[in-house]
Protein backbone atom coordinates (compact mmCIF):
# COMPACT_ATOMS: atom_id res chain seq x y z
CA UNK A 1 0.00 0.00 0.00
CA UNK A 2 2.72 2.82 1.18
CA UNK A 3 4.30 1.83 -2.51
CA UNK A 4 1.14 2.34 -4.08
CA UNK A 5 0.77 5.54 -2.02
CA UNK A 6 4.02 7.03 -2.59
CA UNK A 7 4.08 6.69 -6.55
CA UNK A 8 0.73 8.51 -6.49
CA UNK A 9 2.56 11.38 -4.62
CA UNK A 10 5.72 10.83 -6.94
CA UNK A 11 3.36 11.42 -10.05
CA UNK A 12 1.90 14.22 -8.54
CA UNK A 13 4.77 15.54 -7.35
CA UNK A 14 6.72 15.08 -10.72
CA UNK A 15 3.68 16.53 -12.75
CA UNK A 16 3.67 20.18 -11.09
CA UNK A 17 4.35 23.02 -12.66
CA UNK A 18 7.14 25.64 -11.96
CA UNK A 19 5.40 28.60 -13.96
CA UNK A 20 2.11 29.93 -12.85
CA UNK A 21 -0.68 30.07 -15.14
CA UNK A 22 -2.36 33.49 -15.15
CA UNK A 23 -6.16 34.23 -14.79
CA UNK A 24 -6.85 35.29 -18.15
CA UNK A 25 -5.12 32.13 -18.94
CA UNK A 26 -7.30 30.04 -17.63
CA UNK A 27 -10.24 29.73 -20.30
CA UNK A 28 -9.64 26.15 -20.68
CA UNK A 29 -9.51 24.92 -17.09
CA UNK A 30 -12.27 26.85 -16.14
CA UNK A 31 -14.30 24.89 -18.75
CA UNK A 32 -17.03 22.72 -16.36
CA UNK A 33 -15.91 19.47 -17.57
CA UNK A 34 -12.75 20.67 -16.34
CA UNK A 35 -14.01 20.37 -12.74
CA UNK A 36 -11.85 18.70 -10.21
CA UNK A 37 -14.22 16.67 -8.15
CA UNK A 38 -16.92 14.43 -8.93
CA UNK A 39 -19.98 16.00 -10.75
CA UNK A 40 -22.80 16.55 -8.75
CA UNK A 41 -24.92 14.73 -11.56
CA UNK A 42 -23.32 11.93 -10.42
CA UNK A 43 -24.13 12.21 -6.76
CA UNK A 44 -26.73 8.76 -6.92
CA UNK A 45 -24.14 6.85 -8.87
CA UNK A 46 -21.45 7.46 -5.84
CA UNK A 47 -24.01 6.87 -3.59
CA UNK A 48 -25.04 3.53 -4.83
CA UNK A 49 -21.29 2.97 -5.12
CA UNK A 50 -20.99 3.72 -1.56
CA UNK A 51 -23.67 1.07 -1.18
CA UNK A 52 -22.57 -1.96 -3.17
CA UNK A 53 -18.72 -1.77 -2.48
CA UNK A 54 -16.41 -1.81 0.34
CA UNK A 55 -14.47 1.01 -0.49
CA UNK A 56 -15.65 4.99 -0.60
CA UNK A 57 -13.65 8.24 -0.35
CA UNK A 58 -10.63 10.25 -1.49
CA UNK A 59 -12.94 12.01 -4.26
CA UNK A 60 -13.60 14.92 -3.15
CA UNK A 61 -16.86 13.80 -1.31
CA UNK A 62 -18.33 13.18 1.79
CA UNK A 63 -16.15 10.39 3.88
CA UNK A 64 -18.74 8.21 6.30
CA UNK A 65 -22.01 8.30 8.46
CA UNK A 66 -24.94 6.40 7.16
CA UNK A 67 -25.85 2.87 6.88
CA UNK A 68 -25.89 1.40 3.62
CA UNK A 69 -27.40 -1.00 4.59
CA UNK A 70 -29.86 -1.85 1.27
CA UNK B 1 2.12 -9.24 23.27
CA UNK B 2 -0.90 -9.04 21.57
CA UNK B 3 -2.72 -6.94 24.76
CA UNK B 4 -0.10 -4.46 24.72
CA UNK B 5 -0.78 -4.16 20.38
CA UNK B 6 -4.42 -4.16 21.47
CA UNK B 7 -3.69 -0.87 23.91
CA UNK B 8 -1.84 0.72 21.57
CA UNK B 9 -4.49 0.63 18.38
CA UNK B 10 -6.67 1.64 21.16
CA UNK B 11 -4.53 4.98 21.97
CA UNK B 12 -4.10 6.05 18.58
CA UNK B 13 -7.79 5.29 18.12
CA UNK B 14 -8.56 7.72 20.62
CA UNK B 15 -6.05 10.33 19.77
CA UNK B 16 -7.14 10.32 16.10
CA UNK B 17 -10.82 10.79 17.12
CA UNK B 18 -9.35 13.21 19.22
CA UNK B 19 -7.69 15.40 16.88
CA UNK B 20 -10.46 14.86 14.19
CA UNK B 21 -13.06 16.36 16.51
CA UNK B 22 -10.38 19.63 17.49
CA UNK B 23 -9.94 20.30 13.88
CA UNK B 24 -13.70 20.57 13.75
CA UNK B 25 -14.25 22.83 16.51
CA UNK B 26 -10.94 24.92 15.50
CA UNK B 27 -12.42 24.96 11.65
CA UNK B 28 -15.60 26.18 13.40
CA UNK B 29 -14.30 29.21 15.67
CA UNK B 30 -12.36 30.25 12.31
CA UNK B 31 -15.48 30.22 10.44
CA UNK B 32 -16.80 32.63 13.09
CA UNK B 33 -14.12 35.11 13.34
CA UNK B 34 -13.60 35.35 9.47
CA UNK B 35 -16.78 36.67 8.99
CA UNK B 36 -17.23 39.12 11.25
CA UNK B 37 -14.28 41.16 8.67
CA UNK B 38 -15.35 43.83 6.87
CA UNK B 39 -13.71 45.17 3.36
CA UNK B 40 -14.90 48.07 1.44
CA UNK B 41 -13.43 47.28 -1.54
CA UNK B 42 -14.93 46.08 -4.93
CA UNK B 43 -14.93 42.48 -5.38
CA UNK B 44 -16.41 39.88 -7.60
CA UNK B 45 -19.45 38.13 -5.54
CA UNK B 46 -18.63 34.30 -5.13
CA UNK B 47 -22.05 33.05 -6.13
CA UNK B 48 -23.30 36.02 -8.12
CA UNK B 49 -26.88 35.02 -7.90
CA UNK B 50 -29.32 31.60 -6.02
CA UNK B 51 -28.70 28.32 -7.80
CA UNK B 52 -31.62 25.81 -7.37
CA UNK B 53 -30.19 22.29 -8.48
CA UNK B 54 -32.69 19.68 -9.14
CA UNK B 55 -31.64 15.87 -9.30
CA UNK B 56 -33.83 12.72 -9.89
CA UNK B 57 -32.39 9.01 -10.32
CA UNK B 58 -33.83 5.52 -9.99
CA UNK B 59 -31.97 2.43 -10.07
CA UNK B 60 -32.36 -0.71 -10.19
CA UNK B 61 -30.37 -4.10 -9.28
CA UNK B 62 -31.02 -7.53 -9.08
CA UNK B 63 -28.14 -11.05 -7.83
CA UNK B 64 -28.53 -13.69 -6.40
CA UNK B 65 -26.54 -13.07 -2.91
CA UNK B 66 -28.55 -11.10 -0.78
CA UNK B 67 -27.08 -10.30 2.88
CA UNK B 68 -30.34 -10.67 4.81
CA UNK B 69 -30.77 -14.33 3.74
CA UNK B 70 -26.97 -15.27 4.61
CA UNK B 71 -25.62 -14.48 1.17
CA UNK B 72 -27.91 -16.34 -1.37
CA UNK B 73 -31.42 -15.15 -2.23
CA UNK B 74 -32.94 -12.26 -3.89
CA UNK B 75 -30.84 -8.76 -4.23
CA UNK B 76 -33.67 -7.26 -6.13
CA UNK B 77 -34.03 -3.62 -5.40
CA UNK B 78 -35.53 -0.51 -6.54
CA UNK B 79 -34.61 3.26 -5.34
CA UNK B 80 -35.90 6.59 -6.59
CA UNK B 81 -34.13 9.57 -5.21
CA UNK B 82 -34.86 13.11 -5.39
CA UNK B 83 -32.48 15.49 -4.01
CA UNK B 84 -32.99 19.53 -3.99
CA UNK B 85 -29.78 21.40 -3.34
CA UNK B 86 -30.49 25.85 -2.85
CA UNK B 87 -27.41 27.84 -2.94
CA UNK B 88 -28.17 31.46 -1.80
CA UNK B 89 -25.29 34.12 -1.65
CA UNK B 90 -25.52 36.10 1.68
CA UNK B 91 -23.25 38.33 0.69
CA UNK B 92 -20.56 38.68 -1.50
CA UNK B 93 -18.30 36.79 0.76
CA UNK B 94 -20.72 34.29 2.01
CA UNK B 95 -22.95 31.68 0.73
CA UNK B 96 -25.59 29.62 2.53
CA UNK B 97 -25.86 25.90 1.11
CA UNK B 98 -29.18 23.84 1.74
CA UNK B 99 -29.09 20.06 0.16
CA UNK B 100 -31.94 17.77 0.72
CA UNK B 101 -32.44 14.08 -0.55
CA UNK B 102 -35.40 11.94 -0.11
CA UNK B 103 -34.98 8.35 -0.85
CA UNK B 104 -37.58 5.65 -1.39
CA UNK B 105 -36.70 2.18 -2.08
CA UNK B 106 -38.44 -1.36 -2.16
CA UNK B 107 -36.03 -4.34 -1.48
CA UNK B 108 -36.49 -8.42 -1.85
CA UNK B 109 -33.58 -8.56 -0.06
CA UNK B 110 -34.83 -6.41 3.20
CA UNK B 111 -38.08 -7.56 2.68
CA UNK B 112 -36.87 -10.82 3.92
CA UNK B 113 -35.98 -9.69 7.45
CA UNK B 114 -39.21 -11.58 7.70
CA UNK B 115 -39.87 -13.65 5.08
CA UNK B 116 -42.68 -15.19 6.56
CA UNK B 117 -45.14 -12.03 6.09
CA UNK B 118 -48.48 -11.43 8.12
CA UNK B 119 -49.29 -15.56 8.24
CA UNK B 120 -46.99 -16.69 10.94
CA UNK B 121 -44.79 -19.23 8.81
CA UNK B 122 -45.74 -17.76 5.67
CA UNK B 123 -47.49 -20.84 4.30
CA UNK B 124 -50.45 -21.07 3.24
CA UNK B 125 -52.84 -24.17 1.79
CA UNK B 126 -55.82 -24.30 -0.35
CA UNK B 127 -57.67 -27.00 -0.55
CA UNK B 128 -58.51 -26.65 -4.56
CA UNK B 129 -54.48 -26.35 -5.19
CA UNK B 130 -54.83 -22.79 -6.38
CA UNK B 131 -51.52 -21.17 -6.83
CA UNK B 132 -50.52 -17.25 -5.22
CA UNK B 133 -48.40 -16.46 -3.90
CA UNK B 134 -49.82 -13.10 -1.94
CA UNK B 135 -53.23 -15.08 -1.07
CA UNK B 136 -53.87 -16.03 3.00
CA UNK B 137 -57.46 -16.95 2.20
CA UNK B 138 -58.61 -19.76 0.70
CA UNK B 139 -60.73 -19.71 -2.63
CA UNK B 140 -64.11 -18.78 -1.15
CA UNK B 141 -61.53 -15.92 1.25
CA UNK B 142 -61.83 -18.14 4.54
CA UNK B 143 -58.10 -17.17 5.99
CA UNK B 144 -56.39 -20.39 6.57
CA UNK B 145 -53.93 -20.83 9.09
CA UNK B 146 -50.37 -20.91 9.30
CA UNK B 147 -48.79 -24.34 9.14
CA UNK B 148 -45.53 -25.95 7.68
CA UNK B 149 -45.03 -27.73 4.71
CA UNK B 150 -43.80 -30.80 6.07
CA UNK B 151 -47.57 -30.41 8.01
CA UNK B 152 -49.08 -30.98 4.40
CA UNK B 153 -49.00 -35.12 5.00
CA UNK B 154 -51.27 -34.48 7.97
CA UNK B 155 -53.48 -32.15 6.04
CA UNK B 156 -54.75 -34.91 3.81
CA UNK B 157 -57.55 -32.42 2.37
CA UNK B 158 -55.21 -29.30 1.47
CA UNK B 159 -52.26 -29.67 -1.19
CA UNK B 160 -49.98 -26.91 -0.23
CA UNK B 161 -49.38 -24.86 -3.32
CA UNK B 162 -47.32 -22.04 -2.67
CA UNK B 163 -45.38 -21.00 0.07
CA UNK B 164 -43.88 -17.36 -0.04
CA UNK B 165 -41.27 -18.02 2.51
CA UNK B 166 -37.78 -18.34 0.78
CA UNK B 167 -34.71 -16.08 0.14
CA UNK B 168 -35.77 -16.10 -3.71
CA UNK B 169 -39.28 -14.39 -3.04
CA UNK B 170 -39.45 -11.06 -2.12
CA UNK B 171 -41.99 -10.69 1.67
CA UNK B 172 -45.07 -8.38 2.23
CA UNK B 173 -43.60 -7.75 5.40
CA UNK B 174 -42.50 -3.90 7.05
CA UNK B 175 -38.98 -3.90 5.98
CA UNK B 176 -40.23 -4.34 2.23
CA UNK B 177 -39.90 -0.44 1.64
CA UNK B 178 -38.37 2.41 3.41
CA UNK B 179 -38.12 6.20 2.59
CA UNK B 180 -34.27 7.60 3.89
CA UNK B 181 -34.52 11.47 4.03
CA UNK B 182 -31.56 13.70 4.05
CA UNK B 183 -30.85 17.30 4.80
CA UNK B 184 -27.65 19.51 5.23
CA UNK B 185 -26.35 22.71 5.66
CA UNK B 186 -23.65 24.40 4.87
CA UNK B 187 -22.22 27.75 5.36
CA UNK B 188 -19.02 28.87 3.59
CA UNK B 189 -16.99 32.34 3.54
CA UNK B 190 -14.14 33.49 1.93
CA UNK B 191 -11.67 36.03 2.31
CA UNK B 192 -11.12 39.20 0.49
CA UNK B 193 -8.45 38.04 -1.74
CA UNK B 194 -10.08 34.23 -2.80
CA UNK B 195 -7.13 32.77 -1.44
CA UNK B 196 -8.75 31.33 1.91
CA UNK B 197 -12.38 29.53 2.38
CA UNK B 198 -14.20 27.95 5.26
CA UNK B 199 -16.64 26.34 5.53
CA UNK B 200 -19.18 24.62 7.90
CA UNK B 201 -21.51 22.41 7.82
CA UNK B 202 -24.10 20.25 9.67
CA UNK B 203 -26.39 16.70 8.43
CA UNK B 204 -29.27 14.73 9.15
CA UNK B 205 -30.26 11.41 7.71
CA UNK B 206 -33.14 9.08 9.11
CA UNK B 207 -34.36 6.00 8.06
CA UNK B 208 -36.25 3.18 9.81
CA UNK B 209 -33.52 1.70 11.45
CA UNK B 210 -30.90 4.16 11.08
CA UNK B 211 -30.37 8.21 12.64
CA UNK B 212 -27.42 9.90 11.42
CA UNK B 213 -26.26 13.80 12.42
CA UNK B 214 -22.90 15.00 11.11
CA UNK B 215 -20.89 18.54 11.45
CA UNK B 216 -18.06 19.24 9.85
CA UNK B 217 -15.87 22.13 8.99
CA UNK B 218 -13.27 22.78 5.89
CA UNK B 219 -10.45 25.10 5.18
CA UNK B 220 -9.19 25.66 1.58
CA UNK B 221 -6.12 27.60 0.84
CA UNK B 222 -5.10 28.61 -2.62
CA UNK B 223 -1.56 29.79 -3.55
CA UNK B 224 0.59 30.27 -6.28
CA UNK B 225 -1.76 33.38 -8.07
CA UNK B 226 -4.49 30.62 -7.50
CA UNK B 227 -2.73 27.94 -9.63
CA UNK B 228 -2.28 25.56 -6.31
CA UNK B 229 -5.12 24.87 -3.60
CA UNK B 230 -4.59 22.50 -0.47
CA UNK B 231 -7.83 22.01 1.30
CA UNK B 232 -8.18 20.04 4.39
CA UNK B 233 -11.40 18.98 6.18
CA UNK B 234 -12.84 16.89 8.92
CA UNK B 235 -16.29 15.38 9.34
CA UNK B 236 -17.55 13.60 12.56
CA UNK B 237 -21.04 11.33 11.99
CA UNK B 238 -22.97 10.02 15.34
CA UNK B 239 -25.05 7.70 14.17
CA UNK B 240 -27.46 5.43 15.72
CA UNK B 241 -29.00 1.86 15.10
CA UNK B 242 -32.58 1.22 15.73
CA UNK B 243 -31.95 -2.16 14.81
CA UNK B 244 -34.44 -4.33 13.37
CA UNK B 245 -33.61 -8.51 13.35
CA UNK B 246 -34.34 -11.59 11.66
CA UNK B 247 -38.13 -12.31 12.69
CA UNK B 248 -37.17 -16.11 13.54
CA UNK B 249 -34.00 -14.75 16.09
CA UNK B 250 -35.94 -12.06 17.17
CA UNK B 251 -38.96 -13.95 18.05
CA UNK B 252 -36.92 -16.77 19.63
CA UNK B 253 -36.12 -14.56 22.38
CA UNK B 254 -39.09 -12.81 23.04
CA UNK B 255 -40.48 -16.52 22.95
CA UNK B 256 -38.01 -16.84 26.29
CA UNK B 257 -36.05 -19.37 23.64
CA UNK B 258 -39.22 -21.62 23.76
CA UNK B 259 -39.69 -22.98 20.64
CA UNK B 260 -43.24 -23.58 21.96
CA UNK B 261 -44.51 -20.00 22.36
CA UNK B 262 -45.34 -16.93 20.51
CA UNK B 263 -44.10 -17.02 16.86
CA UNK B 264 -43.13 -20.67 16.98
CA UNK B 265 -46.60 -21.80 18.43
CA UNK B 266 -47.74 -24.92 15.73
CA UNK B 267 -45.16 -23.98 13.65
CA UNK B 268 -43.21 -27.44 12.65
CA UNK B 269 -39.76 -26.85 12.33
CA UNK B 270 -38.18 -29.24 10.26
CA UNK B 271 -34.48 -30.66 10.01
CA UNK B 272 -32.31 -31.29 7.31
CA UNK B 273 -34.05 -34.66 5.90
CA UNK B 274 -37.19 -32.65 6.13
CA UNK B 275 -38.74 -33.92 8.98
CA UNK B 276 -40.34 -32.51 11.51
CA UNK B 277 -38.24 -32.35 14.86
CA UNK B 278 -39.53 -32.62 18.47
CA UNK B 279 -39.17 -29.04 19.94
CA UNK B 280 -39.21 -30.65 23.66
CA UNK B 281 -35.93 -32.83 22.26
CA UNK B 282 -32.30 -32.02 22.16
CA UNK B 283 -31.67 -31.78 18.92
CA UNK B 284 -33.78 -28.40 18.24
CA UNK B 285 -32.86 -25.12 15.95
CA UNK B 286 -31.72 -22.16 18.53
CA UNK B 287 -29.72 -18.92 17.24
CA UNK B 288 -25.67 -19.01 18.64
CA UNK B 289 -26.03 -15.83 20.42
CA UNK B 290 -28.64 -14.54 22.40
CA UNK B 291 -26.94 -11.11 22.68
CA UNK B 292 -27.93 -8.85 20.02
CA UNK B 293 -26.72 -5.38 19.27
CA UNK B 294 -25.21 -4.40 22.94
CA UNK B 295 -24.13 -0.77 21.48
CA UNK B 296 -26.83 0.77 19.20
CA UNK B 297 -24.37 3.87 18.25
CA UNK B 298 -21.91 3.86 15.59
CA UNK B 299 -19.53 7.24 14.85
CA UNK B 300 -17.02 7.77 11.61
CA UNK B 301 -14.81 10.58 12.70
CA UNK B 302 -12.65 11.52 9.03
CA UNK B 303 -10.41 13.66 8.11
CA UNK B 304 -9.68 14.23 4.38
CA UNK B 305 -6.74 16.31 2.59
CA UNK B 306 -7.04 17.30 -0.70
CA UNK B 307 -3.93 19.06 -3.04
CA UNK B 308 -4.58 20.60 -6.80
CA UNK B 309 -2.39 21.74 -8.88
CA UNK B 310 -2.55 23.49 -12.19
CA UNK B 311 -0.09 22.15 -14.51
CA UNK B 312 -0.61 24.27 -17.40
CA UNK B 313 -3.30 25.96 -19.48
CA UNK B 314 -5.14 22.63 -20.32
CA UNK B 315 -4.18 20.01 -17.64
CA UNK B 316 -4.64 20.12 -14.19
CA UNK B 317 -4.53 17.21 -11.45
CA UNK B 318 -5.29 16.62 -7.89
CA UNK B 319 -4.83 14.22 -5.30
CA UNK B 320 -7.00 13.00 -2.45
CA UNK B 321 -6.80 11.37 1.02
CA UNK B 322 -8.69 10.65 3.58
CA UNK B 323 -8.58 9.19 6.63
CA UNK B 324 -11.67 7.71 7.96
CA UNK B 325 -12.09 5.64 11.33
CA UNK B 326 -15.50 4.34 12.48
CA UNK B 327 -16.29 2.71 15.88
CA UNK B 328 -19.52 1.12 17.30
CA UNK B 329 -21.65 -1.26 16.12
CA UNK B 330 -20.60 -1.71 12.14
CA UNK B 331 -22.71 -4.83 11.63
CA UNK B 332 -25.64 -4.99 10.11
CA UNK B 333 -27.97 -6.53 12.56
CA UNK B 334 -30.44 -7.73 9.90
CA UNK B 335 -27.73 -10.09 7.76
CA UNK B 336 -28.43 -13.51 8.56
CA UNK B 337 -25.02 -16.02 8.85
CA UNK B 338 -25.27 -19.78 8.56
CA UNK B 339 -22.65 -22.22 9.81
CA UNK B 340 -21.28 -25.33 8.22
CA UNK B 341 -20.85 -26.69 11.64
CA UNK B 342 -23.92 -26.47 12.94
CA UNK B 343 -27.17 -28.05 12.21
CA UNK B 344 -29.73 -26.47 9.46
CA UNK B 345 -33.64 -25.80 10.28
CA UNK B 346 -36.25 -25.16 7.88
CA UNK B 347 -39.90 -24.02 8.05
CA UNK B 348 -41.78 -24.53 4.59
CA UNK B 349 -42.32 -26.91 2.17
CA UNK B 350 -39.62 -30.27 3.03
CA UNK B 351 -39.30 -31.48 -0.67
CA UNK B 352 -37.55 -28.24 -1.51
CA UNK B 353 -35.12 -28.38 1.15
CA UNK B 354 -32.71 -30.01 -1.49
CA UNK B 355 -33.25 -27.25 -3.67
CA UNK B 356 -32.60 -24.86 -1.44
CA UNK B 357 -29.80 -22.67 -2.52
CA UNK B 358 -32.07 -22.74 -6.24
CA UNK B 359 -34.20 -19.99 -7.52
CA UNK B 360 -36.43 -22.77 -7.75
CA UNK B 361 -37.34 -22.89 -4.17
CA UNK B 362 -40.32 -20.77 -3.36
CA UNK B 363 -41.41 -22.03 0.02
CA UNK B 364 -39.49 -23.39 2.74
CA UNK B 365 -36.66 -20.94 4.53
CA UNK B 366 -33.53 -21.91 6.61
CA UNK B 367 -33.80 -20.63 9.93
CA UNK B 368 -30.61 -18.36 11.01
CA UNK B 369 -27.45 -19.29 13.39
CA UNK B 370 -26.71 -15.53 14.13
CA UNK B 371 -26.58 -12.11 12.89
CA UNK B 372 -23.45 -11.00 11.58
CA UNK B 373 -20.77 -9.77 13.58
CA UNK B 374 -17.87 -7.95 12.82
CA UNK B 375 -15.40 -5.77 14.60
CA UNK B 376 -16.48 -2.25 16.54
CA UNK B 377 -13.64 -0.42 15.18
CA UNK B 378 -12.53 -0.02 11.59
CA UNK B 379 -9.78 2.60 9.76
CA UNK B 380 -10.26 3.67 6.50
CA UNK B 381 -7.66 4.93 3.98
CA UNK B 382 -8.09 5.96 0.51
CA UNK B 383 -6.02 7.92 -1.68
CA UNK B 384 -7.63 8.77 -5.15
CA UNK B 385 -5.77 11.10 -7.86
CA UNK B 386 -7.79 13.04 -10.34
CA UNK B 387 -6.26 14.55 -13.61
CA UNK B 388 -7.86 16.01 -16.32
CA UNK B 389 -6.81 17.43 -19.95
CA UNK B 390 -8.67 19.85 -22.32
CA UNK B 391 -7.73 18.33 -25.50
CA UNK B 392 -9.52 20.77 -27.96
CA UNK B 393 -12.87 22.48 -28.18
CA UNK B 394 -14.77 19.23 -29.10
CA UNK B 395 -12.90 17.02 -26.45
CA UNK B 396 -12.14 16.70 -22.77
CA UNK B 397 -10.27 13.94 -20.92
CA UNK B 398 -11.47 12.89 -16.99
CA UNK B 399 -9.37 10.41 -15.35
CA UNK B 400 -9.98 8.91 -12.00
CA UNK B 401 -7.91 6.54 -9.55
CA UNK B 402 -8.47 5.53 -6.29
CA UNK B 403 -6.44 2.83 -3.92
CA UNK B 404 -8.17 1.85 -0.67
CA UNK B 405 -7.25 -0.08 2.25
CA UNK B 406 -8.79 -0.99 5.51
CA UNK B 407 -8.02 -3.00 8.77
CA UNK B 408 -11.06 -5.38 7.61
CA UNK B 409 -8.44 -6.45 5.08
CA UNK B 410 -10.34 -4.90 2.06
CA UNK B 411 -8.04 -3.18 -0.10
CA UNK B 412 -9.47 -2.32 -3.56
CA UNK B 413 -8.59 0.15 -6.94
CA UNK B 414 -10.87 2.02 -8.82
CA UNK B 415 -10.10 3.60 -12.45
CA UNK B 416 -12.46 5.67 -14.09
CA UNK B 417 -12.22 7.69 -17.52
CA UNK B 418 -14.93 9.92 -18.75
CA UNK B 419 -14.81 11.69 -22.24
CA UNK B 420 -16.97 14.71 -22.78
CA UNK B 421 -17.30 15.61 -26.23
CA UNK B 422 -19.33 18.27 -27.28
CA UNK B 423 -21.64 18.19 -30.23
CA UNK B 424 -22.45 21.77 -30.47
CA UNK B 425 -22.42 24.72 -28.55
CA UNK B 426 -25.11 23.26 -25.87
CA UNK B 427 -24.90 19.91 -25.84
CA UNK B 428 -22.40 17.97 -24.42
CA UNK B 429 -22.31 14.00 -24.84
CA UNK B 430 -20.47 11.89 -21.77
CA UNK B 431 -19.71 8.51 -22.86
CA UNK B 432 -17.83 6.86 -19.39
CA UNK B 433 -15.90 3.80 -17.79
CA UNK B 434 -15.31 2.49 -14.38
CA UNK B 435 -13.21 -0.71 -13.57
CA UNK B 436 -13.54 -1.70 -9.72
CA UNK B 437 -11.64 -4.15 -7.42
CA UNK B 438 -11.25 -5.24 -4.20
CA UNK B 439 -10.42 -8.10 -2.13
CA UNK B 440 -12.10 -9.79 0.42
CA UNK B 441 -12.70 -8.75 4.18
CA UNK B 442 -11.14 -11.19 6.55
CA UNK B 443 -14.67 -11.77 8.14
CA UNK B 444 -16.44 -12.88 5.00
CA UNK B 445 -17.06 -16.25 3.99
CA UNK B 446 -20.56 -17.53 1.61
CA UNK B 447 -23.47 -19.12 2.61
CA UNK B 448 -22.91 -22.08 5.12
CA UNK B 449 -18.96 -21.60 4.76
CA UNK B 450 -18.65 -19.98 8.32
CA UNK B 451 -17.94 -21.65 11.32
CA UNK B 452 -19.69 -21.40 14.73
CA UNK B 453 -15.70 -20.83 16.18
CA UNK B 454 -15.09 -17.38 14.68
CA UNK B 455 -15.28 -14.31 16.94
CA UNK B 456 -16.30 -12.41 13.81
CA UNK B 457 -18.47 -13.08 10.23
CA UNK B 458 -20.77 -11.99 7.37
CA UNK B 459 -21.81 -12.97 4.15
CA UNK B 460 -22.26 -9.72 2.91
CA UNK B 461 -21.19 -10.05 -1.04
CA UNK B 462 -20.79 -6.24 -0.87
CA UNK B 463 -17.64 -7.08 1.18
CA UNK B 464 -16.53 -10.38 -1.07
CA UNK B 465 -13.65 -10.13 -3.40
CA UNK B 466 -15.23 -9.33 -6.66
CA UNK B 467 -14.39 -6.88 -9.66
CA UNK B 468 -17.23 -4.37 -11.82
CA UNK B 469 -17.63 -2.84 -14.81
CA UNK B 470 -19.90 0.22 -14.98
CA UNK B 471 -20.40 1.89 -18.45
CA UNK B 472 -21.77 5.27 -18.55
CA UNK B 473 -23.28 7.76 -21.47
CA UNK B 474 -25.06 11.10 -20.98
CA UNK B 475 -25.85 14.11 -22.69
CA UNK B 476 -26.45 17.58 -21.08
CA UNK B 477 -27.78 20.87 -22.34
CA UNK B 478 -26.43 24.10 -21.38
CA UNK B 479 -27.69 27.64 -21.57
CA UNK B 480 -24.98 30.28 -20.17
CA UNK B 481 -27.62 32.62 -20.69
CA UNK B 482 -30.49 30.60 -18.96
CA UNK B 483 -33.05 32.15 -21.37
CA UNK B 484 -35.69 29.83 -20.29
CA UNK B 485 -37.83 30.32 -17.54
CA UNK B 486 -39.66 28.87 -14.99
CA UNK B 487 -41.02 31.60 -12.52
CA UNK B 488 -37.99 33.57 -11.50
CA UNK B 489 -35.87 30.97 -12.30
CA UNK B 490 -33.66 30.85 -15.48
CA UNK B 491 -33.00 27.00 -16.91
CA UNK B 492 -29.09 26.36 -17.37
CA UNK B 493 -28.55 23.28 -17.93
CA UNK B 494 -30.19 19.60 -18.10
CA UNK B 495 -28.20 16.60 -17.50
CA UNK B 496 -29.14 12.78 -18.52
CA UNK B 497 -27.46 9.84 -17.84
CA UNK B 498 -27.37 6.35 -17.56
CA UNK B 499 -25.22 3.60 -15.84
CA UNK B 500 -25.17 0.30 -16.26
CA UNK B 501 -23.09 -1.61 -13.29
CA UNK B 502 -22.22 -5.27 -13.77
CA UNK B 503 -20.32 -7.60 -10.71
CA UNK B 504 -18.58 -10.83 -11.77
CA UNK B 505 -20.58 -12.19 -8.77
CA UNK B 506 -23.55 -12.03 -10.76
CA UNK B 507 -25.03 -8.53 -9.29
CA UNK B 508 -26.58 -5.94 -12.40
CA UNK B 509 -27.66 -3.22 -11.92
CA UNK B 510 -28.46 0.41 -13.82
CA UNK B 511 -29.01 3.70 -12.71
CA UNK B 512 -30.93 6.39 -14.44
CA UNK B 513 -30.17 9.98 -13.62
CA UNK B 514 -31.85 13.60 -14.71
CA UNK B 515 -30.73 17.31 -12.67
CA UNK B 516 -31.86 20.29 -13.75
CA UNK B 517 -29.87 23.66 -12.78
CA UNK B 518 -31.40 27.16 -11.99
CA UNK B 519 -30.33 30.49 -11.84
CA UNK B 520 -32.63 33.02 -9.68
CA UNK B 521 -32.85 36.39 -11.39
Amino acid sequence: MIKKIGLLLLIGSLTTSCVAVKEYEKVYLNDPDMLLSAKKSNKFVTSFQVYREAASGANGGKSGGGCGCN
Amino acid sequence: MAENQVVVVVVINRRLKMKIIIIVVVLFISLVGFSQTTNKEYKKRVLETAEVDILSSFYSQDGDNASVTGGIGTEKLTDLATNFTVSIPLNDDDVFTVDATISAYTSASSSNLNPFDANGSGLVYYENGENDHDKSSNKNGNPIAATSGASSAVLSNNTLVSGGASPWYESTGASKSDVWVNGTFNYSHSSDNRNTILNADASFAKEFDYTSIGIGGGLTKLFNEKNTEIGLKANVYLDTWNPRYPTEIHSYLTANQNLNNGFFSGVDILNQSGNIIDKNGTNVWSPINTTLVDNNARNTYSLSVSFSQILSKKTQVSLFFDLVQQDGWLANPMQRVYFADRDNYYIGNASNIPNYTSPTNTNVFQLADDIERLPNSRLKLPIGIRFNQYINEAVTLRTYFRYYYDDWGVKSSTAEIELPIKISDKFTFYPSYRYYTQTAADYFAPFEQHLSTEEFYTSDYDLSKFNSNQVGVGLSYTDIFAKSHIWKLGLKSIDLKYNSYKRNTGLKAGIISAGLKFVMD
